[in-house]
């Protein structure tokens, strides 16, 4: 009887312990990103105040119309969703067509293993090794400063990943399935090559220097390194580029564990 | 044409009606003609601009005056930045593993099962490694400034005097900052290749070491962490692959300063190529980064293929 108490009570200290824990993970996950959201939303004076104002404050929407009309966060906005969007397309058909042919058909000398395993190769490359040449054929093929190059170099970018992906949804499904394994794994992949297009940095700071075809990152970097920076406006385009990406993650976060692990776990 | 390089599975492709010729034509074709665009792409994308890299490391001199030479290489073995960007990018990357995955095991450990609520934990836990790196690097700005940020202002209302606590901006916790910011954002994404591995190993084993009258330790030491092995060594190599090559986090917080203090070797080729032109010297310490990051994955996926063959 006593010993059951005693098991009994040592499991609800335990679970409160977790609980604790978990709660001062999720603390730390968000306060900083609640930060910015409060910078976004605070005056000057607010911003500066000591000590900080988490709470009491009265919100303007100032920064945000800064950011949209007199600067170009607005155009910096639509370029990154035509990039990511298009992309991610041209991954997605490319990448499946690829993946169908890799592993529904059996190939000369293990041809469709080789070509598989180079082709997630590619992947490994640090994307610096890349960028300097890269630079340079699209210098040479004046396509600096164009929507075009980072459509293409994102596609390349994604195209190893759909492929090893949709590899994986194939050969798992019956052939009798395939269109279910396509509607399936084509939907959990677009899910990452959104989230990679959206948020990759170098290679578009490489590629672009102008507002021509600034993706959403490089222009906050931009103002980000200058001298006198502008914290509000700052926030406010940090509060833009997240929310999208977060609110479609969010939305369709069962897709995203097994994707996280490449498949590779599989082999 | 050899019988055994068709897959019998590709008959289903060719109409009975055609001529046997056209459709076995078609047949053998088919996955070729499926698997070339992309072959191509990444031929013209990553295969040639390497190539291309190659090139341009070894020459020396430009336009007419170009000539082969090692004498990019031969400057990397004396050049003390670089020598100290590599030796940012181990630090950074050795203890940003560790505590990435340690914490990561701890919180997959904490949110595997039996715990209420755990899908919003999880799905709260997600958030920062969604945001774009640039964000972050935004969002740890405003929270490690110095004069605002919320972590002194915090600090100073306990009554701590932060003068000395500068964080980015100080040459002896920059780097310390830089790191925390990336254990700050890549810990979820720890955690959810290693949550991902705990719930796929089975019941049984657990019951069997229940029965065994196992304690909790013995459990987890001779139960849960072999049957974890592949899907640690996953999160350790793709965490791996991404440190080594760190760039936009830092770009946004320190731009590898002050002075050359969080310079890591991506920041540092950056520097080369696209503020000094130097595009044959950067291609040459790219490859020393390329050929690091080689050796250690292959490392990785031996250890993998050990396992599975065990």
């Amino acid at each position: 009887m006593t010993a059951d108490r005693h098991t009994a009570r040592r499991a609800k200290i335990a679970t409160s312990a977790k609980y604790a824990l978990s709660i001062a993970a999720v603390i730390a996950a968000v306060v900083p990103v609640y930060w910015m959201l409060t910078i976004s939303l605070k005056t000057e004076v607010d911003q500066f105040a000591s000590p900080p104002k988490w709470f009491a404050f009265t919100p303007t929407l100032a920064h945000y119309y800064d950011a949209f009309s007199t600067r170009s966060f607005g155009k910096y906005l639509i370029t990154s969703a035509i990039v990511a969007t298009l992309s991610t397309a041209c991954a997605m058909v490319l990448g499946t067509l690829a993946a169908y042919g890799l592993s529904r058909f059996r190939l000369r000398g293990q041809l469709d293993r080789r070509l598989s395993l180079w082709i997630l190769s590619t992947r490994m490359f640090p994307p610096i090794v890349t960028a300097v040449p890269l630079f340079l054929m699209m210098r040479d093929l004046r396509l600096i400063n164009t929507i075009t190059s980072l459509v293409i170099v994102y596609t390349a970018l994604n195209l190893p990943f759909v492929v090893w992906m949709m590899r994986g949804f194939f050969k798992e499904l019956p052939r009798e399935l395939e269109e279910a394994a396509m509607v399936d794994g084509d939907t959990r992949t677009a899910v990452f090559c959104l989230i990679v297009s959206w948020n990759e940095f170098l290679l578009a700071l490489v590629l672009t220097q102008t507002d021509a075809a600034m993706t959403l990152p490089v222009g906050i970097a931009g103002r980000v390194t200058q001298y006198e920076i502008e914290w509000g406006v700052m926030s406010a385009a940090g509060v833009v580029a997240m929310v999208p990406i977060l609110a479609f993650a969010l939305a369709v976060q069962r897709y995203l564990v097994r994707g996280l692990s490449l498949g590779a776990v599989k082999g | 044409m050899n019988q055994t390089a068709r897959s019998p599975s590709t008959n289903s492709f060719a109409p009975e009606a055609r001529p046997h010729t056209i459709s076995l034509w078609r047949d053998r074709a088919l996955p070729y003609l499926l698997i070339a665009p992309t072959v191509m792409v990444l031929l013209a994308l990553s295969i040639y601009p390497l190539l291309y890299s190659v090139r341009v490391s070894l020459q020396t001199g430009s336009g007419e005056a170009a000539h082969w030479s090692l004498a990019n290489f031969g400057r990397l073995t004396t050049d003390g930045f670089f020598f100290s960007a590599l030796g940012h990018t181990v630090i950074y990357a050795v203890v940003a593993l560790t505590f990435e995955f340690l914490l990561g095991l701890g919180l997959a450990l904490l949110l595997d099962r039996s715990l209420r609520g755990r899908a919003i934990f999880r799905a709260v836990l997600l958030i920062p490694m969604l945001i774009p790196p640039v964000v972050v690097g935004v969002v740890w700005r405003l929270m490690l400034n110095a004069d605002f940020g919320a972590i002194n202002g915090t600090l100073k209302s306990l009554g701590i005097d932060t003068q000395a606590l500068t964080w980015t901006a100080s040459p002896k916790l920059a780097l310390a900052s830089v790191i925390a910011v990336d254990i700050w954002q890549w810990t979820p994404f720890m955690f959810l290749v290693l949550l991902a591995g705990l719930q796929a190993i089975p019941q049984e084993p657990y019951e069997a070491a229940m029965i065994d009258g196992a304690s909790a330790w013995q459990t987890f030491r001779h139960v849960t962490l072999p049957l974890l092995r592949p899907a640690i060594l996953v999160a350790l190599l793709l965490r791996t692959m991404d440190l080594l090559r760190v760039f936009d986090q830092i770009f946004i917080l320190t731009e590898g300063g002050p002075g050359f203090a969080t310079e890591t070797v991506s920041l540092y080729i950056y520097r080369a190529a696209f503020r000094f032109f130097d595009f044959g010297y950067a291609a040459a310490m790219s490859f020393v980064l390329l050929i690091l990051t080689n050796i250690i994955s292959v490392g990785y996926i031996k250890l993998l293929q050990d396992q599975e063959a065990a």
